[in-house]
């Protein structure tokens, strides 16, 4: 969690306890400020302190709809009356918005005691509890094309706590009817929201596997002893563990093994036992051998380009857990029950892997980094490394920023660290306005070879200003770092300078936790350096394009490309 | 109800009081921290969460609605005023 976060509230009743958890335990160190308590609109209408704060603006249903508040009276209203003072409502909050980074929105919910109608109160057009779930359906309908605005269950905090989550008597005492323990539930979910928001969200889970995806160990009993599926409620749970992971996996996140095992034989067990879920294709890489854990996932990481800040690592063993939340610093190391029949609870409790958006990259992320293998199987088995880049028959297409790759550019802007320039952390409504503006070119690159399509992976951000261009964003995705894909950018970047008659191309490195492989990338690339951090290309003469990969430049200002 | 039971019971409030405060003015767990006073560093909204969540644990722990929010317990001099003084009213009362 960034100290940097500012966080706003708005409310309609005292979100004090709410602020001040988020403030000293959630967000340690961030800012936050909450709105005075009351009706939301003229604190809506006031905006955020700032654009570069985020929100939360959390609502009581029979304050926002004079309809709803009869309704909970047994008055008979109009359902159309509180579905246009829920659309008002949600105009509001979408102009807020404009203005603010992000937004969350806690959905309405019912207090338990408040049964409404009884068993008519689902009917439609009698029923409390149907009109609120029609409310909160148009309030989602309703904020639908606000980018940086997010629902957020609340009904599931209060679910989760029972009958301790509401309070009459905190609410006669102090104007919130929350508690502390829905307080911590609703505090746990936004900053995982802000978490995937700045790009912070988990990448990869880590997978033991003797007793977490299968019962049994294999080095003991062989493949055909194991404990999975079939009619056993053990086996059944480690089927269904999997089942889970496999459901993650098509939420972009990431599948590997690290296992104290004997290679073959895991992997036999993988390929053959007809009840796994997961199979070796699922998996982007592994580790499997008698190694030290902590160095394995270390190595595992390494050779898959993330970062231990995007891993977790899931083991039965509560020794290896503890090795490697030493050994890997940054790793999320959730505890993990004793019990198979907990293990997919355990799994879907976990709330790094929020993101905001979810992207054709994402849903072909495994078959990705399954490419990748191949790749590297290919590099191993080729003299030199340009011999290897030439057989990839690499082809990279350039795209000006449009609608339908925003989602993944912003995915980029704050996921990326490695090749990343200037590491600008920016929102979608942020990147869209950014390149609007006719002094700025913002240039999407997509890389295939013949193991597979990458998808969208690299971005150039160009700000022209006289005769000069600077290299505002140049962020690539570390899938394909080190294919030329780099080089391919510049002289893409290059080009489009001289299309505008620029002299030079400036780059200055901006120093961020992990991107040194950028500045390291610049002091190699040929450009001539100004300062430590600083490069100059004199646009005069083109800059080379690898000659193995071929460019189609649909962005590009002339029709001719550069050799 | 056991004194020991009791303590844990206030310690166990402290944890969740102390995640809404800065780390500089957290409350220590110890017999002598103020909760009501002049000392204190609850302010009026720390000390009703303080009560109700306490409400709530010594009410799961005895398996009864327990009534602690009273203004007369919320002054200097009473049972709230110390840790000390809350876990052995809590022990006594049975609340």
């Amino acid at each position: 969690m960034s100290p940097s976060e500012r966080l706003y509230f708005i409310a309609d009743f005292n979100v004090e306890t709410l602020a001040r958890y988020m403030a000293h335990t959630t967000l340690p160190g961030a800012r936050t400020d909450v709105a005075p308590f009351g009706p939301v609109l003229p604190a809506l209408a006031a905006g955020p302190p700032g654009s570069d704060w985020s929100a939360v603006v959390w609502t009581r249903p029979e304050t926002v709809s004079d309809a709803f508040r009869r309704a909970l009276m047994f008055e008979e209203v109009a359902f159309d009356e509180a579905l246009a003072e829920v659309r008002v409502h949600a105009a509001a909050i979408a102009q807020f918005a404009g203005r603010a980074r992000s937004v969350f929105v806690p959905t309405w919910v019912l207090p338990p005691f408040e049964r409404g109608r009884g068993m008519l109160d689902y009917r439609p057009g009698t029923g409390v509890a149907h009109l609120l779930a029609r409310m909160n359906l148009a309030l989602a309908d309703g904020l639908r094309d606000q980018p940086s605005v997010f629902l957020l269950d609340a009904s599931r905090w209060f679910a989760s706590v029972g009958s301790r989550g509401w309070s009459q008597k905190l609410w006669y005492a102090t104007k919130s009817h929350v508690t502390p323990a829905v307080i911590e539930q609703a505090a746990a979910d936004i900053g995982a929201a802000l978490d995937g928001v700045a790009g912070r969200a988990r990448r990869i889970v880590l997978l033991d596997l003797d007793n977490l995806l299968w019962g049994g160990v294999v080095g003991e009993v062989g493949w055909t002893g194991l404990n999975l599926g079939g009619h056993d409620h053990v086996g059944e749970a480690f089927a269904d563990f999997q089942h889970s992971l496999k459901v993650l996996a098509s939420r972009g996140v990431q599948l590997a093994l690290v296992s104290r095992n004997d290679e073959a034989t895991a992997l036999e067990a993988i390929d053959r036992h007809p009840e796994m879920r997961l199979r070796r294709q699922d998996f982007a890489g592994w580790r499997i051998n008698w190694d030290d854990k902590a160095q394995n996932v270390v190595d595992l990481l390494a050779e898959l380009n993330l970062g231990a800040e995007s891993a977790v690592f899931v083991d039965d063993s509560a020794i290896e857990r503890a090795r490697v939340r030493a050994g890997v610093p940054g790793i999320l190391v959730p505890d993990w029950p004793d019990d198979p029949a907990r293990f997919r609870e355990a799994l879907g409790s976990l709330r790094c892997f929020d993101s905001p958006f979810l992207t054709a990259e994402d849903r072909t992320r495994t078959s990705m980094y399954a490419a990748e293998r191949s790749r590297r199987c290919g590099l191993a088995a080729s003299v030199n490394l340009d011999e290897w880049l030439q057989t990839l028959e690499i082809g990279v297409t350039v795209e000006a920023l449009a609608g339908e790759n925003l989602d993944r550019a912003a995915q980029l802007f704050n996921k990326t660290s490695q090749m990343n320039l200037a590491t600008r952390r920016l929102s979608k409504l942020e990147i869209e306005a950014w390149a609007g503006w006719p002094e700025n070119c913002l240039l999407t690159f997509r890389v295939r070879d013949r193991f597979g399509d990458s998808g969208l992976t690299g971005i150039v951000g160009l700000h022209f200003e006289g005769n000069e261009a600077h290299l505002a964003d140049f962020l690539l995705s570390c899938r394909v770092m080190g294919r030329n894909i780099e080089e391919t950018m510049l002289h893409v970047a290059v080009a489009h300078c001289r299309a505008r008659q620029a002299a030079t191309l400036l780059a200055e490195h901006r120093p961020g936790p992990r991107n040194r492989p950028c500045l390291e990338f610049f002091r190699r690339s040929g450009l001539r350096p100004a300062a430590s951090n600083r490069f100059i290309w004199d646009a005069s003469a083109p800059y080379a394009c690898p000659r193995w990969v071929t460019v189609v430049d649909r962005a590009a200002v002339v029709t001719t490309v550069e050799p | 109800m056991e004194h020991t039971e009791a303590l844990r019971i206030v310690y166990d409030t402290i944890d969740v009081m102390n995640r809404q405060l800065p780390a500089a003015r957290r409350l220590l767990k110890s017999p002598d921290t103020v909760i009501v006073g002049a000392d204190g560093l609850l302010d009026s909204l720390g000390i009703v969460n303080f009560v109700i969540t306490l409400e709530e644990k010594v009410g799961e722990a005895v398996g009864a609605t327990v009534q602690l929010l009273d203004d007369e317990m919320l002054v200097e001099g009473s049972p709230f005023q110390t840790v000390g003084a809350l876990t052995d009213y809590i022990a006594t009362r049975g609340a």
